[in-house]
């Protein structure tokens, strides 16, 4: 129960304070490896690369898998509803002050200044998730994405899909240990 | 068509099954589903939910969802739209979970995983570049961005401590001009 409970106000808290997209919700997700040790750093990136490629927001996703591998199916239940509450709450406020919301200079400014500090822990996710994860050969792939990325404006999926048959095939050889 | 909570639901669940790799593409879906197909909000709305979105805390697809069912049917609407686009996400992730830990140990699936994870780093990457041009509009913003990644990298600290200290220092900087103007004045 107590579990439970813990679990509710880590992910109600997650989808308070998260600025800037389901990958916002990442930082926070890290974080929780480090303090709770629900699962590992390692697990939740499985759990990234899984929540990536199936349907549903990247962000919604991944709190529902690591509610799952916290506390089964009830936690997969707990950690969706609560990442999704803060939201649901503050937009249907939100939504019914809509005009003074839109004008108010308080308001613009806290926006203002917590873009970058969004944009600033997504950063820091991905120089993390990079220095973790990356070998010679993963550095060639990356490199060679970020070419695909700058010619051309393409699918995520398109990312995805390539970077997946790369890592099996980069497999069969030993190419990704 | 009409607006039934029956309707909203089935759309944001069409919409959720649709959204792979990233809730970037919410856009797009919505303008196709709800603009163009349906008509229940025009293309100068839609943009400004999605704007709005980025504005409040949480998951911007999901967001956006709820904006539009709100819209259209007040709560009642807002929480439908929100149970459409969030089931397809929890369904699959059940199904899968199950399944993957069975699988996970298996060499082939680690491969797919490691490749799947240097595609993630660089949509965050692309990410981070659509916020920054959005966000570091100026030398101000600059430095917290580089304030938060360096007290997230090297100091690891909470990433919540780090946006409620973004929060007060968006209202001091708000007090602060509006001292400045009365004393102008």
């Amino acid at each position: 129960m107590i579990t439970y409970l813990k679990l509710f106000l880590e992910f109600f808290h997650i989808g308070l304070f998260s600025f800037g997209g389901g990958y916002a919700t990442l930082p926070f997700l890290y974080h929780i490896a480090d303090v709770q040790k629900w699962y590992t750093t390692k697990q939740l990136t499985d759990m990234i690369a899984v929540s990536s490629i199936t349907p549903g927001p990247v962000g919604v996703n991944v709190a529902t898998f690591a509610g799952y591998t916290t506390a089964g199916l009830a936690g997969a239940f707990i950690a969706t509803t609560a990442v999704i509450l803060p939201s649901l709450i503050l937009i249907i406020i939100i939504s019914k002050l809509l005009e003074q919301f839109r004008h108010n200079k308080y308001v613009k400014s806290v926006i203002y200044t917590l873009k970058p500090a969004g944009c600033g822990l997504l950063a820091a996710v991905g120089v993390n998730m990079f220095i973790n994860s990356i070998n010679l050969f993963g550095i060639v792939l990356l490199v060679g994405l970020f070419i695909a990325s700058i010619t051309e404006k393409r699918d995520p999926l398109f990312y995805l899909g390539v970077s997946a048959l790369v890592g099996l095939i980069a497999g069969f050889f030993n190419l990704t240990g | 068509m009409e607006k039934t909570l029956y309707q909203i639901f089935k759309t944001f669940f069409k919409v959720g099954t649709l959204l792979l790799g990233g809730g970037y593409v919410i856009l797009p879906l919505l303008q196709s589903e709800i603009v163009d197909k349906k008509q229940w909000i025009n293309d100068d709305e839609l943009c400004e939910y999605y704007a709005l979105s980025q504005s409040v805390p949480g998951i911007i697809a999901a967001n956006t969802a709820i904006f539009v069912g709100y819209k259209l049917k007040k709560t009642p609407g807002a929480i439908v739209a929100t149970l459409g686009i969030v089931m397809p996400a929890f369904i699959s992730i059940i199904l899968i979970a199950k399944i993957l830990e069975e699988f996970v140990k298996m060499q082939f699936i680690q491969s797919i995983f490691w490749g799947v994870g240097i595609g993630v780093v660089l949509l965050i990457y692309l990410a981070v570049k659509e916020m920054w041009e959005k966000s570091v509009v100026d030398k101000f913003s600059c430095w917290i961005f580089f304030i938060t990644f360096i007290l997230s990298t090297c100091f690891k600290a909470p990433p919540s401590a780090l946006i409620i200290l973004a929060i007060f220092i968006g209202l001091w900087v708000q007090y602060q001009k509006k001292i400045e103007h009365e004393e102008e004045e």
